[in-house]
């Protein structure tokens, strides 16, 4: 089901208002506008929560921004879009979330043109949805507005070609993918992009983007720590329009990391499943479970969110590949090392559910351990658990070390791709100038 | 003849047609699962599937031979599910070995064969990364040569004759599409051996050499390796050439890029100047005890010999400082440098001190409470001055402000 269908609009905006001599006539055009062309409503800062129709879930704003409201026809002095990229928040294979906002922070319209098939003709995006967009409130008087438009209903494994905005002021067509039907395509391949610590090197973000973009991958796990301070907007805007030609493209799941400070304009920017903090999904093959390291209250750590994984692991326990993605590794040999509180407590737990590969940022190099069980190195990684991070994206480096678990490790700005099969997942590393790190990790499964 | 078989003959029959066809278009694909869907697996697609799984095994046990079993199940007859796939498979290996011809023709067979319209625009994809590293071909052997001697000098032990082989390439071949990445490979190489001479030279040849947005790029590069090798005012040369404000500009600049290395630049300049003037404050106090030591011990000769003497509270802190330091090496390598620093620098500062003290008090018989008072803190200041350059050091002090920013959990 789509949220909501619409024919196009046949009533410009600028009609509603141009006709202040003819009383009746404005009265009957304001009619036909749906009489939801006012502007923005006063600014509040409570957050609340909207159910999608059409979609099995509802959407839920932070503290420090409006509650999410289903958006008018009202545009603003200028509405023209910027920063699009994708989210997920519900099943993968029949949803995709548009997010954009616009120049002139006050255009309440929020619609979405799509048609099924990539690289579509603008008069070939014959579908109309329209969205939910708020404000939240950034440093200083700054209140960015974002628009969301939640599409469900989709076909599993196909391309759709869209466009977001409001009427005169569309983005250009993009093409987006949902996940796969396995059962369906059992030879699909799924190509994870998996990359952390952007922030304060956007410039080898934006050259990690390219590379990305001719590696085409379905999905971007990005393990947190996106600017260097989560309530800084402009370093926001930096990263999003760095990021626009991957993530108008690729949905990205995001690990909240220590940087985002839990700010609202994390929250606020990206669609993400659940609690946008601790949640799960399955997408190709892998079911990817996501945590927050950093919680709002440190004691949820050992206690609220062990619960969760021990939950989430036991309910999946049955997938056929497991990856655990948060941002501050419990294993490395970097400038932090090891998070031995992380290692105690949550470890036991990826190494009783047998999970594959736990995808982690936060040191700003690549690592990569030896198959691990027990904090123990094993022989054969067919019962064990190989730990990664992939932290190169950006952010000043650091140096890397060697531990008893550590099979390789590189100072280096770059990225990584996680490559799933039915019976194969591969990690495979770059660096920022294309040229391929020598040491990934390669499983299969009978 | 059964349905089902019929239409594996029709499938059969697409497949071919469509590997003899002109490679898609985007817009003209359509989706669908594979090269060929039928309601049960025929044999075929059965024999391909556990080809496909048997290659799958080889390629994880680091089979070389692996790409010859995808390329035979590309090859082989009829076409199943399988092949693209298997096709996309030998392309990926073969780029890894640098045999980049056979990739490329792994990836045509892909483009010829596949309806998988993600598989098609990732084959479309590496052709235009692949050209983008060796033109049409003519620079395969300079990229396989490129890709293993990078791949020695950040995994292998001594990679000086490989950085050496490095800068014998990008001499011999500067027109070699990635000769800048060469050069920037030659930079890190050469910084991470401890070679800061060497190391700027080439992130300059860089710099120099790039054009528009990959000199860009390396400008860049080179203003950060400045940063870390605390060559503060000529990185702030490069910024200014970076902003257009310089000889040699650039050009347009990446404003993210410029303005976090003039913030890493600002922050380096503030912190250079409190470690001068803490590293002042400590000589002058050093000086200040000496001579104050020399007056209370009547000769310098005197005072020698106080300082020889180990006061009683550095007996007292010796095998705690060694304790500190012991168990600080079982954590964090930068916390531990730190703990030994501060330790080490604490003890020399308790001995100078407890020197002073027991002077004053031969000669006076006792410590006035004023003085006392201005020892005390004078003591204090070199500590926290003393840690305060130890925290400096290998910028401990930006985890320290990332733990007081974001908690104790989060180090």
């Amino acid at each position: 089901m789509i949220l909501e269908e619409h024919a196009p609009e046949t009533i410009p905006r600028s009609t509603c208002y141009k006709s202040p001599m003819r009383v009746a006539a404005v009265v009957l055009l304001l009619a036909a506008c749906g009489g939801d062309d006012a502007g923005p409503e006063p600014f509040t800062d409570t957050g609340g929560t909207l159910a999608i129709d059409g979609c099995d879930y509802s959407v839920t704003s932070r503290l420090g921004g409006e509650p999410p409201r289903k958006a008018t026809k009202y545009q603003g002095s200028d509405p023209a879009t910027r920063l699009v990229h994708l989210g997920i928040a519900g099943d993968p294979q029949t949803s995709m979330v548009v997010q954009w906002r616009t120049v002139d922070e006050t255009t309440l319209a929020t619609t979405v043109r799509y048609g099924v098939g990539a690289g579509l003709a603008e008069g070939d995006l014959t579908k109309t949805v329209t969205g939910i967009q708020w404000a939240y409130q950034a440093t200083g008087s700054e209140q960015p507005r974002v628009h969301q438009v939640h599409l469900c209903g989709l076909e599993p494994g196909t391309s759709y070609s869209y466009q977001a905005g409001s009427p005169g002021h569309f983005s250009p067509v993009y093409t987006f993918r949902t996940a796969p039907d396995i059962v369906a395509q059992p030879d699909a391949e799924v190509l994870y992009a998996y990359v952390g610590d952007s922030r304060d090197g956007y410039d080898i973000w934006g050259q990690i983007v390219a590379n990305y973009v001719t590696r085409m991958p379905d999905l971007v796990l990005y393990t947190g720590d996106a600017v260097t301070i989560g309530i800084a907007q402009d370093e926001w805007e930096e990263f999003l329009e760095k990021g626009e030609p991957l993530l108008s493209q690729v949905p990205m799941v995001f690990a909240h990391g220590n940087h985002e400070v839990n700010s609202v304009n994390f929250f606020s920017q990206f669609a993400m499943p659940g609690d946008q903090e601790n949640f799960s999904f399955d997408y190709g093959f892998a079911h990817i479970t996501v945590a927050n390291d950093t919680p709002g209250e440190n004691n949820t750590l050992t206690g609220s969110l062990v619960d969760f994984l021990r939950t989430d692991f036991e309910s999946s326990k049955t997938s056929r590949w497991k990856l655990l993605m948060h941002h501050q590794p419990m294993w490395s040999a970097s400038q932090h090392g090891s998070n031995l509180t992380l290692q105690s407590t949550w470890g036991p737990l990826v190494d009783q559910y047998g999970l594959d590969l736990v995808l982690n940022g936060h040191e700003h190099n690549f690592e990569i351990t030896k198959p691990l069980r027990g904090g123990v190195v094993q022989t054969s990684n067919a019962n064990a658990t190989v730990y990664a991070v992939s932290g190169g994206a950006g952010a000043p480096l650091y140096n890397n070390g060697m531990g008893f678990w550590t099979a390789y490790s590189e100072s280096t700005f770059g990225a990584s791709v996680v490559r799933v099969r039915r019976d194969q997942l591969v990690l495979e590393s770059f660096r920022s100038d294309g040229t391929l790190l020598p040491m990934g990790f390669s499983k299969t499964k009978p | 003849m059964t349905v089902r078989a019929a239409a594996a003959i029709l499938a059969i029959a697409w497949c071919a047609a469509l590997a003899h066809a002109e490679p898609p278009s985007d817009a003209l694909l359509v989706d669908a699962p594979s090269a060929v869907t039928t309601a049960e697996p025929t044999s075929a697609e059965l024999a391909g599937d556990e080809a496909f799984r048997a290659a799958q095994q080889r390629a994880t046990a680091g089979d070389p031979a692996a790409i010859d079993a995808y390329e035979q199940i590309g090859n082989s007859r009829p076409i199943t599910r399988w092949t693209d796939d298997a096709w996309a498979e030998a392309a990926r290996l073969a780029e890894r070995a640098g045999d980049y011809a056979r990739a490329r023709r792994a990836l045509e067979a892909v483009l010829a064969i596949s309806s998988d319209t993600q598989l098609v625009r990732r084959a479309r994809g590496t052709l235009e990364r692949l050209a983008s590293i060796t033109g049409d071909g003519q620079w395969d052997a300079i990229a396989k040569e490129h890709e293993r001697l990078v791949t020695e000098v950040f995994g292998g032990d001594d990679p000086r004759a490989e950085l050496t082989a490095l800068a014998a390439l990008v001499d011999q071949h500067p027109d070699y599409p990635r000769a800048n990445a060469v050069r920037g490979a030659l930079a890190r190489g050469w910084e991470q051996e401890g070679d800061r001479a060497l190391a700027l030279r080439w992130y300059r040849a860089a710099a120099a050499a790039g054009t528009a947005e990959p000199g860009r790029r390396s400008h860049l590069e080179l203003v950060r390796a400045l940063l870390r090798a605390d060559e503060l005012d000529e990185a702030e040369r490069e910024i200014a050439v970076l902003s257009g404000g310089g000889e040699g500009s650039t050009g347009t600049v990446d404003s993210a890029g410029l303005r976090a290395v003039r913030e890493q630049l600002a922050t380096a300049q503030r912190r250079a100047w409190v470690r001068r003037a803490l590293w002042a404050a400590l000589a002058l106090l050093l000086s200040g005890a000496l001579l104050v030591l020399r007056r209370d011990t009547g000769s310098l000769a005197a005072a020698g010999r106080r300082l020889v003497r180990p006061p009683i509270e550095v007996m007292f802190l010796v095998p705690l400082a060694t304790l500190l330091i012991v168990v600080g090496y079982q954590g964090n390598p930068l916390v531990a440098h730190a703990v030994r620093d501060i330790a080490i620098g604490g003890l020399l500062i308790a001995w100078i001190s407890g020197a002073l003290l027991e002077a004053t008090r031969a000669r006076h018989g006792r410590v006035p409470v004023r003085r006392a008072l201005i020892h005390a803190a004078l003591a204090v200041a070199a500590v926290a001055a003393l840690a305060y350059l130890a925290l400096d050091r290998d910028r401990l002090l930006d985890l320290v402000s990332e733990t007081w920013r974001g908690g104790v959990n989060v180090q």
